[in-house]
């Protein structure tokens, strides 16, 4: 029976469930929802959102934070632009935003790891900082004019199939991603980490180079996910993404990651992606606003958890009562 | 905090006085804030002059007040990320009642945008409190529906200036004792919660739940209800702030206050209010909300171009932050090295509680 539990009470499976009802709910609410133009639409809008999930689950697997994301992306955005205003080839102008990201990235680990500061500290200040950097570099210009190969990454779709380009760099990021966290060491030693801090430093594992790794993928990823937004915007500007981080935490946390670090999975991060992506764009077919949307997206957030947190209360009951009965006989 | 006048022993020399007072954070605050005002007055007198002032101040009331309801959350170790939406939501419904009852009574305005902020204060509570919801979580989709939901009633409108009868536009004006009203209002509000954190039951116990919930749960603290509280005084603060937000800039839509959660943390975080709860004061978090004030209108005044306002934000409170945990270090070492001399350390134990601040 408890094993049974194990399974069906994953929060895991409770997301496919959801995923699959989202999928039946919304063909009935529009014969346009499950058309391959739709889906490739739904695919590439919440691309830039999904490949900055996969750091964030990293970065709150180990028990911090990154609030800066988002204007980390902006950061990388007006890099990226003030290279082509420079007349700099696109592939290297695209390096330069990743590098960019990297140094930010960089630099909200020092803070967190030689500083000794709490991320959620830190990151809001480089949330300003960074959105600051942005827009000294590139000021309000919009820089456009990308060739149609960039371009092709936001929009086109791999030939013959409804999955957009910017899909394919996120299932690659993500397989990258699942098998580091789950199946390496490394991985392993990030849950330790969000687990029991100082017993994993007295394990003999590198916490400040874990920390300062994870930040600086993020803002790799930060990188990524700017070529990734700039192409499907066909524009660079230094306020893109405003606002997005909270969109990326609540993806990560809908994915049944534990907000204070130790648990939760790459599978569950990516469902919940699908989740929140097909639930919007049936919505909107359904002709809600993008408003009500977002009530929607916060609502199913709070209820979610609101669940999570009776099915472990329940289940935790369920166990005691197990428990009681396997002692009386 | 409470104990200043235990720890200032008769034989203390006025060097060391001078020392203890330099070590109350509040009063490097003060220093702070004047070093920037001098500095900013040096460069640009214009600042100095009253009508200026008169602006910063009105602008930094509306941070203050919602900084004084975030740091209550934040000394229990939960936080408001939805304190910007709330804003927006109540200002909105209390200006749409004044466009449609134009003859009505600027206390009725008050009194719904008061309600409907401690209302959904009150939903913040009861996600946290209640349903047990990590507060930063909770409190991340409370913004989204706060914000969508004030979206969704406004309908994409404005509600201007021209609608709203001048005795609502008028409160900004009203002069008491040569200060506009707001100050006097804001000057209340911290008062009166800086009392309450420091010398009432309730303030301590917030303290105790934001050092330890554990202990103060052992120790009979009720939990639920503290938390709940601090989470809906600070949905009324918020409440009370859209009530002014529309008297202050003359229009209302959906959109107000967008980085107000961003702007009261950092303002609570600068203020010396440890961002892990169970320290700080409403006071520093008060400076800090005007440090953020007098920053922005110098960046203005000084004419450096807008778009390094974000950056000097930003600077601003890694420099802050950085400085408080090298103090912190320091204050650490200090203690350890004092226990090494534990003769001294015993005899300084009696009259060293100051530790339960933590």
């Amino acid at each position: 029976m408890s094993a049974v539990f194990r399974y069906v009470g994953r929060w895991e499976v409770f997301l496919l469930v959801v995923l699959i009802a989202t999928f039946a709910v919304g063909s009935q609410v529009s014969r346009y929802f499950l058309t391959s133009s739709n889906v490739s639409i739904a695919l590439a809008s919440v691309a830039p959102l999904a490949i900055m999930a996969l750091p964030m689950t990293l970065v709150i697997i180990t028990g911090e934070i990154d609030i800066s994301v988002a204007s980390m992306i902006g950061l990388c955005s007006a890099t990226i632009a003030v290279c082509l205003e420079q007349g700099f080839p696109v592939e290297l102008a695209m390096l330069t935003g990743i590098f960019a990201g990297a140094l930010a990235g960089a630099v909200n680990g020092a803070f967190v790891v030689y500083g000794g500061l709490p991320s959620l500290v830190v990151t809001i200040g480089t949330l300003a900082l960074f959105r600051g950097v942005a827009l000294i570099i590139l000021e309000e210009r919009g820089v456009t004019g990308f060739p149609d190969w960039y371009q092709e990454i936001g929009f086109g779709t791999i030939p013959g199939t409804p999955v957009p380009w910017s899909s394919l760099i996120f299932v690659a990021c993500f397989l990258g991603f699942a098998l580091f966290l789950h199946l390496t060491r490394g991985g392993r030693a990030l849950y330790a980490i969000g687990n029991n801090r100082r017993a994993t430093s007295f394990s003999g594992i590198n916490v400040n180079r874990a920390l300062l790794g994870v930040f600086i993928t993020s803002g790799v990823m930060a990188g990524v996910a700017a070529i990734v937004l700039t192409a499907f915007l066909a524009s660079a500007r230094a306020d893109t993404a405003i606002g997005l981080e909270l969109n990326i935490i609540t993806a990560v946390v809908l994915g049944g990651v534990n907000i204070f670090g130790g648990s939760g999975t790459l599978l569950g991060v990516l469902i919940a992606v699908l989740v929140l992506a097909f639930v919007r764009n049936a919505l909107g077919l359904a002709g809600v606003t993008p408003e009500a949307q977002q009530v929607v997206t916060g609502g199913v957030l709070v209820t979610t958890l609101i669940v999570f947190g009776s099915a472990d209360a329940i289940r935790n009951a369920w166990t005691r009562v197990l428990r009681r009965g396997g002692g009386s006989s | 905090m409470a104990n200043e006048g235990a720890r200032s022993n008769p034989s203390a020399n006025p060097l060391r006085v001078v020392r203890r007072v330099l070590h109350v954070r509040e009063v490097i605050l003060v220093v702070a804030f004047v070093v920037i005002c001098l500095g900013i007055a040096l460069r640009e007198p214009r600042f100095l002059q009253f009508s200026n002032l008169e602006q910063v101040a009105l602008s930094a009331c509306l941070v203050l007040i919602v900084a004084v309801g975030q740091a209550l959350v934040i000394i229990a170790r939960q936080i408001d990320i939805s304190v910007g939406a709330n804003v927006a939501v109540s200002a909105f419904l209390s200006a749409q009642w004044l466009e449609r009852n134009p003859d009505g009574s600027v206390l009725v305005v008050l009194a719904i945008a008061c309600f409907t902020g401690l209302v959904l204060g009150i939903g913040n509570a009861l996600a946290v409190a209640v349903f047990r919801v990590p507060a930063i979580v909770a409190t991340l989709g409370t913004l989204a529906i706060y914000r969508g939901g004030a979206i969704i009633i406004a309908e994409g409108r404005q509600i201007s200036a021209t609608a709203l009868p001048d005795s609502y536009e008028g409160i900004t004006d009203i002069q008491v004792a040569g200060l506009p009203l707001l100050v006097w209002l804001a000057l209340l509000i911290t008062i009166v919660f800086a009392l309450i954190m420091r010398y009432t039951r309730f303030g301590r116990n917030l303290y105790a739940l934001g050092s330890n919930p554990e202990n103060a749960r052992i120790a009979g603290i009720d939990e639920r209800w503290h938390l709940g509280m601090a989470f809906a005084i600070c949905g009324l603060l918020c409440g009370l702030v859209g009530f002014l937000w529309g008297a202050r800039f003359g229009t209302v839509d959906s959109t107000i206050a967008p980085e107000l959660h961003i702007e009261t943390i950092s303002a609570v975080v600068v203020g010396g209010v440890s961002i892990f709860g169970g320290s700080g004061t409403v006071l520093g978090a008060v400076i800090g909300a005007l440090i953020f004030a007098v920053l922005q209108n110098g960046v203005q005044l000084l004419g450096i171009s807008q778009f390094w306002l974000q950056a000097v934000l930003g600077g601003a409170i890694l420099a802050t932050v950085l400085f408080y945990s090298t103090l912190a270090r320091r204050a650490e070492r200090h203690e350890r090295e004092s226990r090494r001399r534990p003769s001294l350390a015993r005899l300084a134990g009696a009259s060293r509680p100051g530790r339960t601040d933590r």
